[in-house]
């Protein structure tokens, strides 16, 4: 070895592996740097998704008011899309001084496609600008398909930036089993170290995930404008605005479990004993406060379109089904939320009698849990379809037919999933895993075939009377903040769980983290550091908010209109 | 307008303050880093059950699954009336020792999977040093066998002959006021005491009038020497660290104080 080398090499030798950072610690600073721009970043690649869709819609139906609200969609991007940037920013230099060991392993493996990261990031940040500043611009004919295909394209980018960045910590999750801690880092293959376990279910949760919360946002964005309006097209507009945020967020939501069930078993095939800890070991008691989180979306949520069917002439026809909608929801919670295998000292074991309560054990296992779960989404695919149907009174012939058809499909699917939750009790566990897929087969055939049918028997239906958009109570517009608030702490404790697991591991099993908090914290300190991350979050995001509206005035049509617009809207 | 904001602003703190109180209303349950074990060359096997012991109850995650009854089989109390994991090991796999049989099971625990259990149980070399290893078969031999790790089983890397085996004395700061004791030593998890106390073990509230002075310290020390009456299933619970976490002023202490309670 050269002189000049030794020197480098002492030089890197001679480089701390931590550094502290003041009042709260090195661990807190990248904790609060990572969630922030996380939330972020799922806000800026989640609007664009539904903002193409939005947008073509528009396109499709020559619908003035769909191209003006993907364009507001777009314009909350903006600003937006600088937060996401610098709290990435923030992020990387964090990592470079607080963990430079680490760091310097993360960029021995990652470099290039850390160089790949930086070059789409460019990519995307233009095409988002050409997006927004060509919208006028490029508004009619050949020139909108085009305008559209920017939007198609800043999803493109989006995606790719998310997935590379997700190859880096699922690494750190699930690094392939043929890396050691003896392996040196720059000898990896790069796609092999991008391909984990554990990437690609990630990829896709994130993705479905980035809808909910995008959706989530923009409902709480519009029903904070529908609270401030001035006028009523003005608040008809953020009403409808709302609905669709709110529509977008509960109907990638109901998707979302099954790719976290994705993920689950990925990690369980990865390792059983990370699975393990994530489901019963220390990280147990997490699973109990998040079932109480998604309980607090599914009624907020349903609440909400409950409340709308009010503004809906028609709707007093569906209105005493919700109370059973409700009890289902509320029955499904409870035993969704209901803790099975946890960590439990001695007095607790004695109280129990055992290591399982004998009653509530038997619904805290994920027989019953599968079917709880699978029930509530059957009852919130009901609601939204109660809520489609409301102002409707349907022409086609075969309409008694056909609703009787539906009521069988989704008598169908309840049953197949109560037959494989209760058959679930009497076999093997690994046959008992297998059932979950039979239950999620039933319920998405469910909602595929009954709305499919339901767009068909709608035809030529007529309107029993115009949505009144507008005419909604404020109490309405506080359960989309609820579920605003709800999504976004539900993913800083969902980061917190997917982080933790590696326990005190930088790369799980290759390089541990040896500063003095590698200990995993309790969850009590993780809910505050949460809290503290959201807070964040929601007060930039409505600065941000706010700055937009100083640029730009609403993008509300008024009455007049193609479709009326304002209070006259009855699109769904 | 200012209304408004001070509705939405209460709505999202209170939302936030909700899950925030109920996230820190649970059982708090932290993931510790398995310290460091450093052994020397004249360890006894009391130290290696010792350590073992330590990191099978808390950072190894032994009891995450072994325990349950469920996910894997109990090692610690009786599996299925084969007795505890000391007691049948030797017998387990055709020509393997105990000792062979449960190294094995820790660092390639592919090669038997006990019939009725899943192949679950993950490579403990990953995680752990062989030091912390053997100790832990050491602990899992004492529970109902014969212990028979030594020094000359560990690597030659054992270390400067430092041992983990807890902070001898430093139990409650080294206060000797019993009921002080009785709390930090965790034994109010699981024997009444008063008003207090679990009901895993026997009620202590009258000890005095049953045991003698001597029957107290043994148990103590000694946990599992006598299981009393109605108690079979919990044994082995009781922690047999005490001794060397109490000085013999706090031992006595604790136990002229429970000697007391007639």
């Amino acid at each position: 070895m050269s002189d000049v080398s030794l020197l480098l090499q002492a030089a890197a030798d001679s480089v701390p592996a931590y550094r502290e950072f003041p009042m709260i610690g090195a661990r807190a600073a990248v904790w609060i740097a990572a969630e922030v721009h996380l939330m972020f970043a799922a806000f800026v690649l989640g609007v664009p998704m539904f903002a193409v869709v939005t947008e073509a819609i528009g396109i499709f139906t020559r619908d003035e008011r769909y191209d003006r609200l993907s364009k507001e969609f777009t314009r909350l991007l903006l600003v937006a899309y600088s937060a996401t940037a610098i709290w990435g920013a923030v992020l990387t230099f964090f990592l470079i001084t607080l963990y430079p060991r680490f760091w310097t392993y993360l960029s021995g493996v990652f470099g290039v496609s850390m160089w790949w990261y930086v070059g789409l990031f460019f990519l995307e940040s233009f095409t988002l600008y050409l997006y927004y500043y060509g919208w006028e611009r490029w508004k009619r004919g050949g020139a909108k398909w085009a305008h559209w295909g920017l939007g198609l394209l800043l999803n493109v980018w989006g995606t790719i930036v998310m997935f590379i960045a997700n190859a880096w910590l699922t690494y750190m999750m699930s690094p392939p089993r043929d890396v050691t801690p003896a392996t040196v880092p720059t000898t990896i293959k790069l796609w092999h170290a991008i391909a984990n376990a554990t990437w690609m279910p990630i990829n896709i949760h994130r993705l479905i995930a980035n809808v909910v919360f995008g959706g989530a946002i923009v409902g709480a964005y519009a029903s904070y404008r529908f609270l401030a309006a001035r006028s009523d097209e003005e608040r008809a507009h953020y009403d409808w605005m709302g609905y669709v945020g709110n529509f977008i967020a509960i109907a990638a939501l109901i998707v979302l479990p099954f790719a976290g069930y994705w993920l689950g078993r990925e990690i369980y095939e990865y390792d059983q004993s990370m699975g393990i800890t994530m489901m019963g070991g220390f990280m147990s008691w997490l699973w109990v406060i998040q079932a109480f989180l998604i309980a607090v979306l599914f009624l907020a949520g349903n609440y909400y379109l409950w409340i709308g069917m009010g503004r809906i002439p028609g709707a007093e026809r569906y209105r005493p089904y919700t109370k059973w909608l409700l009890i289902v929801l509320v029955l499904g919670a409870i035993v969704w939320g209901t803790p099975h295998t946890m960590i439990a000292d001695s007095r607790e074991l004695a109280a129990m009698g055992g290591s399982h309560h004998p009653f509530l054990g038997v619904l805290g296992v994920m027989s019953a849990k599968n079917t709880a779960v699978n029930l509530m989404i059957l009852a919130t695919f009901l609601s939204f379809l109660l809520y489609r149907r409301a102002n409707k009174r349907l022409a086609v012939p075969w309409a008694r037919a056909g609703t009787r058809i539906q009521g069988a499909m989704f008598g169908a699917a309840a049953a197949v999933v109560l037959y494989f939750g209760i058959r679930g009790y009497f076999v093997e566990a690994i046959v008992r895993i297998g059932y979950s897929v039979y239950q999620v087969g039933a319920v998405l055939a469910c909602i595929l075939f009954v709305t499919v049918l339901d767009v068909v028997m709608a035809r030529g239906a007529q309107a029993i009377g115009a949505i009144r958009w507008g005419q909604m109570p404020p109490r309405s517009q506080y359960a989309l903040f609820i579920l605003a608030v709800t999504f976004t702490w539900l993913m800083g404790l969902m980061g917190f769980a997917r982080s933790g697991i590696r326990q005190h591991w930088h790369v799980w099993q290759v390089m541990p983290d040896t500063s003095t908090s590698a200990a995993t914290p309790a969850l009590g300190y993780a809910a505050i550091m949460i809290s503290v991350c959201v807070l964040i979050f929601l007060g930039l995001a409505g600065f941000i908010f706010w700055l937009g509206g100083l640029a730009e005035k609403s993008t509300f049509v008024p009455a007049g209109g193609r479709g009326g617009g304002g209070a006259a809207h009855v699109g769904h | 307008m200012w209304a408004i904001n001070l509705k939405v602003a209460a709505v999202v703190l209170g939302t936030l303050a909700l899950y925030t109180v109920i996230a820190n209303s649970i059982p708090q349950l932290a993931s510790e880093v398995p310290r460091t074990l450093t052994l020397g060359a004249d360890v006894t096997p009391e130290q290696l059950v010792q350590a073992g012991e330590q990191l099978y109850t808390g950072s190894g995650g032994c009891t995450t699954c072994h325990g349950l009854g469920t996910r894997a089989p109990n090692l610690v109390t009786d599996d299925r009336g084969a007795g505890p994991i000391g007691a049948r090991c030797g017998a387990r796999v055709a020509g393997k020792s105990c000792k062979q049989y449960l190294h094995e099971s820790l660092v390639q625990p592919g090669a038997f999977v006990v019939p009725g259990f899943e192949p679950i149980m993950p490579d403990l070399s990953r995680t752990l040093s062989p030091q912390q290893i053997w100790a832990l078969v050491a602990f899992l031999e004492s529970r109902g066998g014969t212990v028979d790790v030594s020094a000359a089983d560990i690597p030659a890397t054992a270390g400067n002959g430092k041992r983990e085996t807890g902070n001898v004395g430093a139990l409650a700061g080294g206060s000797s006021d019993p009921m002080t004791l009785f709390r930090a030593g965790g034994c109010v998890g699981c024997h009444t005491l008063g008003a207090e106390g679990g009901a895993v073990g026997p009620d202590l509230s009258h000890i005095g009038a049953r045991q003698s002075a001597s029957q107290i310290r043994e148990s103590i020390l000694t946990p599992d020497a006598r299981i009393a009456p109605g108690y079979e299933r919990f044994a082995g619970i009781m922690p047999k660290t005490l001794g060397d976490q109490m000085t013999a002023t706090q031992l006595e202490a604790l136990v002229r104080f429970l000697a007391s309670r007639k």
